[in-house]
């Protein structure tokens, strides 16, 4: 019942914040400049460019041009990406389906290494397994991304030459039919061992590069929760009930390490959708994450608006998800307070 | 109830767990924590000899003219690799000294991390000071602001400010300080609304302290602690950030920082010349782990719930 | 003078001899429980009084297995359990030698025990009260699921006989209904449970354990049991809390109880009706009874026999009516004076002066010597023996058992 209500005003809540992100994003990027740099060229007139900033209200005051952009958004009209020459509504799942083929296969090896990594740790705390986890964990979480994706790329492409780069070999690619757009689901559906182990292959390395400044965050904070809840007096109690080692751990501490350990999972979604563009940029993955990063630097609006939209969205929903498995599994919270 | 438990002193009500023999009594404690643990001391090692670097810099390199901060450029060693006479790093595709932009580079990032850094943190406590004290409707309107900047991931939100300003490192900054200052502002509400409840607060108001004194001698040091931990954290977060975004290509081609030089030297790593970014991105992640190091042993030594509690 | 001279003392279902537990700090050893000698007889309840940080609560652990090493070391000493209805003695066959102590009952050493067995006692035959029961109850967990494995540890044979399982049953129903009974099911099990043919058996065995725990949970005179375990520790009321960790610890109806400080945590109030509660089980059941406290009045209401500890070392032992109407050591002195009686007048009350003493590697002396009324020069240089003064009345002071020269040098272990 209360977890019912606080997820109703959390969905109440989500679409003002949804519309404040909007109004900030619009006003900085109108600050910026004009939004119809990707369609001026040299030779057109002056009468073409006050046609063009007719058509886009670029004479309006920015409100009546926040509520034109805000109209076409709703309509499924986020505008023209000049980076992919197409509007963006069009490209946007072909790239979004490449970043989530790559994220969530990095985010649950790396949720689950986190976990277990972390139980390992904090079980022998101070010993020096210990000890070379927590090492790893700390260097994992000040590593550059994109420098550690390049290290890999040293060794493993450019010299020793076990995995490629890009997202599929091109001759496979073209040999089946696309419906899903993830790779790997779309090679299993074809029946293609072929396709899948080349998907799998080429997921390789940009995975590792992006999941393991997650594991290193997961990792750290499920050890130390574990530590603290070893040394709560309910462990000893379990103990002194008769259970087995085994059932203390499981049942009792894991459990509970896990409850804080969730939002710090939930917070590494968006260090994935971060270290997705870095991660992309490199391995020459087509995605949202590069796509963005050419945006950036061309100055493509309605791509930049676009992508901080929808990323906005998604950690909110991911939150919100967070929130609920919190509540899940620890009945002291109390949500919305 | 007789309880046979030793009877502490009594109670000097002025002495008395006020702010300040609080304070006193914790600064003692937690230098000697820090010191004594051995992470703590190679991250604060690291931390002095970037430093060191990057305050001696012209003497380690000498700059280059006029610019000092651009990288120079020695059209008759172009990629040479590591180990070339003058070049002991190597060169780039442009015939820049690596281990230039190594040394240089450390004061870009001294300069970024110290700009952002304060600015944030200023920004940060005014505002939230400002939420927390005042309340009613103004704590309501910027905790919505906050809400609003909370929900676009920090990376993500900077790029997208950077890339409106205009690629150049001056935006860059400007972008890391509009959007780092909000966790600041959180800490310092919460801070602030915690501490208010705190017994001695209570008792300095019912004295009857004005509340501007209450605000400078028992809230602001108390907050400053946890702001101290994130802004260490944050001179290498920040660093990291920075570099990330020069890195997409958001700086001017051609300036000393670490992240352009891992993004000039990618373009050869196909062709075997491994060096021009492996060095520079070596110097990112040295200084985002000393403050890291750093920062996780001031939290510890901070934080009287660390783990070593018994 | 007593009764305890007429009556053959019961026998002793636990014995602890010349405990040691250290601590390793950055300061160096400190002895914090330094050659502990009591026992426990059938039945009884025996106080262990001492102010915090004296020891008491480490001691009581000691039954269980239950202080960390590291940072502790268990340095020396036995911890001897006879349980009851135990089996006779292995080494004479319950003719009595020197491993029985002469009783010819089997007794297990507690610190020198395989890991398993020492699983076996606890909740079985040693269960733990704990202080505070809102950090001893893990706050994820129903009452109901947290008593249920106890139930589940050491009755599970119990458990699947109302389920319909017998010794020699093979095949799959069987052995998935001992998985849950030995806690020990899967995902999948957890699933099959759903349908026929485990749904009837399984849906016995819980409807067995639900019983049980709500007995347990009404032996503790909570109101409603059933409703109280679906509910969460937090939703719950402290003394409400203290019956249920009560029940808990009763469950497998154990030979002896550790009671740690169990109404320290809880209202003035309420403390009242818990000690009356644990009171009134015990005699019901004749369990034995550790309990701990630093309350010395509840001590007195409560107990048969009391030690008094003091920093480590045990300083009096005797019947309740020895101990506190003829105290022989100084320090029980004190103590006494320092209860306020009805005669006493507003601000004259009793405090022994001075502190603890600090506890890091101690030179051999009286732990109280500092803080003494009547320390000599005698008091210094050696460690006072716990020695008789009255039949089942032991002091450790030179006032009653002067040093004589000639006696040897109290034996001491190196612990540098």
């Amino acid at each position: 019942m209360q977890l019912r209500d606080y997820i109703i005003r959390r969905l109440i809540i989500l679409p003002f914040l949804v519309f404040g992100v909007s109004v900030v994003v619009f006003t900085l990027t109108r600050i910026g400049g004009s939004p119809i740099g990707v369609y001026l060229s040299h030779e057109m007139s002056a009468a073409e460019v006050q046609q063009l900033e007719e058509r886009f209200h670029l004479n309006e005051p920015l409100y009546v041009q926040y509520f034109y952009w805000a109209r076409g958004a709703l309509q499924g009209d986020f505008g023209y990406s000049g980076v992919a020459s197409a509007p963006v509504s069009q490209v946007f799942w072909p790239k979004l389906a490449a970043t989530l083929e790559l994220s969530v296969v990095s985010a649950a090896v790396a949720v689950m290494l986190g976990l277990w990594l972390g139980v390992f740790a904090g079980v022998r705390r101070n010993r020096w397994q210990d000890h070379v986890t927590r090492v790893v964990a700390v260097s994992g979480a000040s590593l550059p991304l994109f420098w550690f994706g390049i290290v890999l790329l040293i060794i493993f492409w450019a010299n020793l030459g076990w995995f490629p780069v890009g997202r599929s070999d091109a001759d496979i690619w073209a040999s089946m039919p696309h419906p899903t757009g993830l790779y790997m689901l779309d090679s299993i559906l074809a029946g293609s061992w072929r396709g899948f182990v080349d998907a799998v292959w080429h997921l390789i390395l940009p995975a590792i590069t992006l999941g393991f400044g997650a594991v290193a965050i997961i990792t750290r904070m499920m050890r130390s929760a574990l530590v603290e809840e070893l040394q709560q007096e309910y462990v000893d109690a379990a103990r002194a009930k008769g259970l087995p080692e085994r059932l203390v751990l499981n049942r009792h501490a894991r459990r509970n390490a896990l409850v804080p350990t969730v939002t710090v999972i939930g917070l590494t979604i968006a260090f994935l959708m971060q270290g997705a563009i870095a991660a992309e940029i490199i391995f020459r993955w087509p995605g949202l994450g590069r796509w963005m990063a050419s945006a950036v630097v061309r100055g493509d609006q309605a791509t930049i608006m676009t992508y901080v939209l929808f990323t906005s969205v998604l950690f909110l929903f991911a939150n919100l998800v967070v929130d609920i498995i919190y509540a899940k599994l620890d009945p002291r919270v109390r949500l919305g307070d | 109830m007789t309880q046979i438990d030793t009877p502490a002193k009594p109670l000097d009500p002025l002495r008395h767990d006020t702010a300040f023999t609080v304070r006193l009594r914790r600064y003692r404690e937690i230098s000697g924590t820090i010191l004594s643990n051995p992470t703590t001391v190679i991250g604060l090692f690291f931390i002095i000899a970037l430093l060191c670097m990057a305050i001696f810099a012209p003497l380690l390199a000498p700059p280059n003219v006029p610019d000092p901060y651009q990288m120079p450029r020695d059209w008759g060693a172009v990629r040479s690799p590591p180990g070339t006479p003058g070049h002991p790093l190597g060169t780039t595709n442009q015939g820049g000294d690596v281990l230039y932009g190594v040394i240089w580079g450390s004061r870009t990032s001294l300069q970024l991390s110290l700009i952002v850094v304060s600015v944030t943190v200023v920004i940060g406590v005014c505002i939230g000071s400002l939420a927390g004290l005042v309340g009613g409707w103004l704590d309501e309107a910027l905790m919505r602001v906050v809400d609003i900047f909370l929900s676009i991931p920090e990376l993500i939100f900077a790029l997208a400010v950077a890339a409106i300003l205009g690629p150049s490192f001056t935006n860059i900054i400007l972008s890391l300080c509009i959007v780092f200052w909000v966790k600041y502002a959180r800490i310092m509400r919460a801070q602030i609304i915690l501490i208010r409840q705190a017994d001695y607060v209570q008792a300095a108001r019912v004295i009857g302290d004005t509340r501007f004194n209450i605000f400078r001698r028992d809230i602001l040091p108390n907050a400053i602690t946890p702001i101290a931990v994130q802004a260490t954290l944050d001179m290498g977060n920040i660093v990291l950030v920075g570099a990330t975004l020069s890195f997409i290509g958001l700086s001017e081609s051609g300036i000393a920082e670490w992240g352009v030089l891992v993004s000039e030297g990618q373009a050869g790593i196909a062709s075997g010349r491994w060096w021009a970014s492996t060095f520079p991105g070596l110097m990112i992640f040295i200084w985002a782990l000393a403050f890291n190091l750093v920062g996780d042993g001031l939290r510890d030594a901070l934080d009287p719930k660390t783990e070593d509690k018994r | 003078m007593n009764a305890m001279n007429t009556v053959t003392p019961a026998p002793r279902i636990a014995e602890v001899k010349g405990l040691k537990v250290h601590f390793q700090s950055k300061q160096g050893r400190v002895h914090a429980v330094d050659g502990v000698d009591f026992d426990i007889r059938d039945g009884e309840m025996l106080g262990l009084v001492g102010e915090t940080g004296c020891g008491k609560s480490v001691t009581g652990r000691c039954f269980l297995d239950l202080v960390p090493q590291p940072p502790a070391d268990i340095a020396g000493g036995r911890v001897l359990f006879r349980p009851r209805g135990g089996k006779a003695c292995p080494d004479c066959s319950g003719k009595g030698c020197e491993t029985c102590g002469g009783t010819g009952a089997e007794t297990l050493d507690l610190l020198n025990i395989p890991a398993k067995k020492m699983r076996q006692i606890r909740g079985e035959k040693i269960a733990m009260i704990f202080q505070d029961p809102g950090k001893a109850l893990n706050p994820t967990l129903t009452i109901g699921a947290q008593l249920s494995e106890v139930f589940l540890q050491h009755k599970s044979h119990e458990l699947l006989e109302a389920a319909g399982v017998g010794e020699g049953d093979r095949g799959w129903v069987a052995g998935s209904l001992r998985r849950q009974a030995n806690q020990r099911e899967g995902s999948f099990d957890r699933w099959a449970r759903r349908f026929p043919p485990l749904k009837g058996p399984s849906r016995r065995l819980q409807k067995a354990l639900d019983e049980k725990v709500a007995a347990a949970l009404a032996e503790t005179q909570i109101p409603n049991p059933r409703r109280v375990m679906t509910s969460y520790p937090h939703e719950l009321s402290g003394g409400m809390r203290q019956r249920v960790m009560i029940a808990q610890s009763l469950a497998c109806d154990p030979d002896l109880i550790i009671a740690d400080e169990p109404t320290t945590a809880l209202d003035v109030t309420i403390q009242a009706r818990i000690l009356d509660l644990i009171k009134m089980l015990q005699a019901k059941r004749r369990t034995s009874v550790l309990y701990i406290s630093h309350d010395l009045s509840l001590v007195r209401k409560v107990c048969d026999r009391v030690a008094v500890m003091y920093a480590g070392r045990i300083a009096e032992v005797g019947t309740v009516s020895q101990v506190f109407t003829d105290p022989r050591h100084p320090y029980t002195q004190g103590l006494l004076n320092a209860v306020p009686r009805a005669g006493t007048r507003r601000g004259h009350l009793a405090s022994i002066p001075g502190t603890v003493p600090e506890l890091v590697d101690p030179p051999p002396a009286c732990r109280f010597v500092d803080r003494c009324p009547k320390a000599m020069a005698q008091c210094r240089g050696a460690d006072p023996q716990l020695l008789p003064v009255t039949e089942g009345h032991d002091v450790a002071c030179f006032l009653e058992h002067p040093r004589e020269d000639t006696a040897p040098e109290t034996p001491r272990l190196e612990t540098a």
